[in-house]
């Protein structure tokens, strides 16, 4: 019966992340692994959906609202001018929306650029839209841009180029500075392809960065197509609500799609949203200076127990540690031996590397961190991981 | 290499050096730049395919493809005779999305001699812009996937639009005026406020998934696993999708019972499946036994059943629906059963077809709340499958929505787990908005069909004078200030529909005889 299957279905593996989270809760360990909060989220987003429940907003709607918010905050932050009427798609989270656009945008034999490391899920979407996944890889110990590599990669055939800085699905951390996105947002112009981001994140920066969206670049804003949700920002991952934003055209073909996929984001939440994205400057800062608090910490503590930390991530709520000089074995070992010895779940890194892009020993020498966690759970993962480790 | 391409259809002449609206075929293919006239300028540069794609099949929209295509039939062409120098400059207009204009065409004319006779050929060449090649100029048109070809504007926003626009009463929509029970969206707030906000885990929470289960086997006697066969999805209308793009091929045969719901042929044309359609045909929408069996072969993967049927309210019964058994199993073909109106079984008993001998090990059974709890806005949908059907569209669903909303999952379990009372009450409700319904669209003058099951009745308006399905509604809307559904969109083949139209009486009791009352009275049969 397996022949049933779809060719695309069985290509595609079961997740690692999912395994190791399984060990980890068999063994009650401290979950740094998978990144969502295990805080609560903000108090007046959570009435307003519960207020939107009790109202009876509960049957299929779209609610302009969220786009029109939307469309401020584009102006505000990034100088862009958007439709709110035709330009916003509401899906069920981040993942519907570069699904939705991925779908809408990519044909059979279409190649797409991901920056590796990655995390699969692009991967999987593109490979069902009949579409290729071609990995770019990006240099170590810093992950910059290697412009050659990025330059050669593109073909006939590339449609689009995957930009997953601040991604949950870019496991280091690393945004890409102003130079690198003017290089990637020149090849796009010239090679004449799609940008699709990932701005998950967007809220989550540290130090002096400021979020900069590739669309914001000249050109860049009729060919950039940047999705984006609530989930990290209100820590609601669960809530499922997200967007995609696009010029006209290319909007109306992602909701097409979305009409078919989903048909509508949950009721409640999206009303929710509307609160959300009405929340105070305030929210946002505080928010960014918890994270910078909690980001500072980990570090402070993988580096005291051995860990190589090159990269101080600049956004998101991962870091992506090499293994100690001293430690020899390989990261998926490691890992299991952190659950069960130190009782600390992370992420083995190799998941996120692709094909031999990299050397393949260098690939096994990664372990992901998420630091979304409450100041408790920190210090606790903190004890045991001083106690176990970097004897 | 060079790619020629040979016009296939000639449109009228528009004017001088004017070329008209043409299908361009890649034809043949030359690596020797003797068979062509140098380039017109060193601005110039021959386009490849992209635009020109629109082949027969309308699948080239590649380069290799193109050149694929060109191949093979370039060995037909024999020793071409010197091309005319340049000779045209053109306007150019290639279907809707490549529209050039001129001077930035010239196309150099050949005459090809094949063993079937002489062909014309053209090198088309286009200015470079100054900033690049000259493919921004064509990929910039192209750039919606072709899977969105068969996507038209949905009728149901068209109609909502409309009725908005006259203050009309709108039994079109299939969704409720009324709102859910106050013990589900009390559990719902209790999960939010319980911190219950933040991922689930991909094929649902372990509460849902085992309330799923103990329903399911309340309504058919299975036993399944909660872990490895049952995956919560964003409401029905994502196990679709999941289950089309997990199980289905490009290319693989799917059989659907017409009218459909207008999420399967959007789907079905995304996993690029071939569609076969079975009409239903009033006023019983039996399914004809010799049309099934001439549709079904060794072919075929799937067939797609909704039972109770939207938008005819059909049920499917015992005999029909081991008929379909009977031939899936012959065939080794699989069942995508969408049971959403499975609680809203009126005139006769709702069977699951997954509970019929040797048909679960090739079912997908998909159901969700919406329909049966008036909660449609939370989009909690499930499937039900064996592990190795499960396994394929769960692989779908996790680059879909990776996972369903956490405080909803949490209701969902309450309220599957409701007593059997809420189910006999919601059927006692819905019957007596039924009543009112059918009783005043008789009066009213339709030719009623009997439903028996789902909360849509259709009707044949033929009776009130009107051309076709669609102008009747707007006529509804207009002059009598009622919205219905056309039902021809729900045809592969629109004529098939356009005598009927479909109503709803998912509204409250108030509703339901205000639109009564306004059609008996303003709607007047010709």
């Amino acid at each position: 019966m397996e022949a049933k299957l779809s060719k695309a279905s069985r290509a595609l593996n079961a997740s690692p992340i999912q395994e190791i989270s399984h060990l980890a809760q068999r063994c009650g360990a401290i979950n740094l692994a998978e990144g969502f909060p295990d805080f609560p989220a903000p108090p007046h987003v959570k009435h307003a959906a519960v207020a939107a429940i009790a109202a009876d907003l509960n049957q299929y709607r779209h609610v302009q609202g969220i786009c029109d918010l939307l469309a401020v905050k584009m102006k505000q932050n990034h100088v862009l001018d958007f439709d709110p009427l035709t330009d916003f798609v509401i899906c069920c989270g981040q993942s519907e929306a570069f699904a939705a656009t991925i779908l809408a945008t990519i044909d059979q034999g279409d190649e797409v650029l991901i920056f590796d490391p990655a995390y699969e899920t692009y991967e999987s979407c593109i490979i069902l839209a009949g579409g290729i996944p071609v990995y770019v890889p990006l240099d170590p110990p810093y992950w910059t841009l290697n412009v050659d590599k990025f330059m050669r990669s593109f073909t006939g055939r590339t449609k689009a180029v995957v930009l997953n800085s601040y991604s949950p699905h870019n496991p280091t951390g690393k945004v890409f500075s102003k130079e690198e996105l003017e290089v990637i947002a020149a090849a796009c112009c010239q090679m004449d392809c799609l940008a699709i981001t990932d701005e998950v994140y967007e809220y989550i920066t540290f130090d002096t960065h400021k979020h900069l969206s590739i669309a914001s670049l000249p050109m860049m804003k009729e060919r950039t197509i940047i999705t984006s949700s609530l989930s990290k920002t209100f820590s609601v991952t669960g809530w499922r609500i997200g967007w995609a934003c696009a010029p006209t055209a290319i909007a109306s073909a992602i909701r097409n799609i979305h009409i078919k996929v989903t048909d509508s984001a949950p009721a409640p939440f999206q009303e929710a949203a509307l609160a959300a994205l009405q929340s105070p400057p305030e929210y946002f800062s505080s928010l960014k200076a918890d994270y910078v608090a909690k980001r500072n910490f980990l570090i402070k503590m993988l580096s005291e127990v051995g860990f190589q930390v090159h990269n101080k991530p600049q956004g998101s709520v991962f870091i992506f540690a090499e293994l100690p000089k001293t430690c020899l074995l390989s990261d998926i070992d490691f890992v299991k031996e952190l659950i069960e010895k130190a009782g600390v779940a992370a992420v083995p890194g190799r998941g996120f590397f692709h094909g031999d892009c990299n050397d393949q020993t260098q690939q096994s020498r990664y372990v992901r961190f998420a630091f979304c966690k409450s100041n408790d759970t920190l210090s606790a993962a903190d004890q045991k991981m001083r106690s176990c480790v970097g004897k | 290499m060079l790619v020629w391409w040979r016009r296939r259809q000639t449109g009228p002449r528009v004017g001088p050096g004017r070329v008209a609206p043409a299908r361009w075929h890649a034809c043949a293919v030359s690596d020797s730049p003797a068979y062509l006239t140098p380039p017109p300028s060193p601005n110039h540069e021959m386009l490849s395919s992209f635009c020109f794609c629109r082949s027969a099949t309308r699948r080239l929209s590649y380069p290799s493809a193109a050149r694929m295509a060109a191949v093979s039939t370039a060995s037909e062409a024999k020793e071409p005779q010197q091309p005319s120098p340049v000779l045209h400059i053109g306007h150019m207009n290639v279907e809707n999305d490549a529209v050039f204009t001129t001077p930035s065409i010239l196309f150099t004319r050949a005459t090809v001699i094949t063993p079937t006779g002489s062909k014309t050929l053209y090198a088309v060449w286009a200015l470079l812009r100054p900033y690049g090649t000259a493919w921004p100029m064509l990929k910039s048109y192209s750039t919606v996937a072709k899977r969105l070809d068969k996507f038209k504007t949905t009728i149901f926003t068209q109609m909502s639009m409309l009725a908005v626009k006259h203050g009309a009463i709108n039994l079109g929509q299939g969704f409720p005026n009324f709102d859910g029970p106050d013990f589900v969206k009390e559990a719902a707030i209790q999960a939010i406020r319980d911190g219950k906000n933040q991922y689930a885990r991909g094929c649902g929470v372990p509460d849902l998934n085992s309330a799923i289960v103990d329903r399911f086997h309340k309504d058919t006697g299975l036993h399944i696993d909660p872990e490895k066969e049952v995956t919560v999805t964003s409401g029905c209308t994502e196990a679709i999708a999941a289950t089309m793009l997990g199980l289905i091929n490009p290319g693989d045969e799917v059989i659907l019972f017409a009218p459909f719901y207008d999420s399967y042929e959007a789907t079905l044309s995304m996993a690029d499946a071939k569609i076969k359609v079975i009409t239903l045909r009033p006023p019983d929408f039996a399914v004809s036994v010799d049309e099934l069996k001439s549709a079904v072969s060794k072919n075929t993967r799937a067939i797609l059943i909704n039972t109770p049927h939207n938008p005819t309210g059909k049920m499917f019964t015992r005999a029909e629906l081991e008929q379909i058994a009977s031939l899936c199993i012959e065939n080794d073909v699989l069942v995508f059963a969408d049971e959403v109106y499975d609680k809203l079984a009126f005139e006769a008993e709702h069977i699951s077809i997954a509970s019929l001998p040797g048909m679960y090990e090739r079912t997908v059974t998909m159901n969700s709340l919406g329909k049966t709890f008036s909660l449609t806005g939370w989009k909690i949908g499930w499937a039900i499958a064996p592990p190795h059907l499960t396994w394929g569209l769960r692989q779908a669903h996790s680059f879909l929505t990776f996972s369903t909303s956490t405080p909803m999952q949490w209701a969902a379990s309450v309220a599957l787990r409701a007593p059997d009372t809420y189910y006999e009450e919601l059927k006692r409700d819905y019957l007596a908005k039924k009543a009112i319904l059918v009783e005043g669209l008789k009066a009213a003058g339709f030719i009623v069909y009997p439903s028996s099951g789902t909360y849509f009745v259709m009707v044949d308006h033929t009776p009130f004078g009107c051309e076709n399905d669609i102008d009747f509604c707007e006529y509804l809307i207009k002059e009598v200030g009622v919205v219905a559904i056309p039902t021809s969109v729900f045809y592969l083949n629109p004529e098939e529909g356009k005598n009927l139209v479909r109503f709803t009486f998912c509204k409250d009791e108030e509703t339901l005889r205000a639109a009564v009352e306004r059609m008996k009275e303003r709607l007047h049969k010709s």
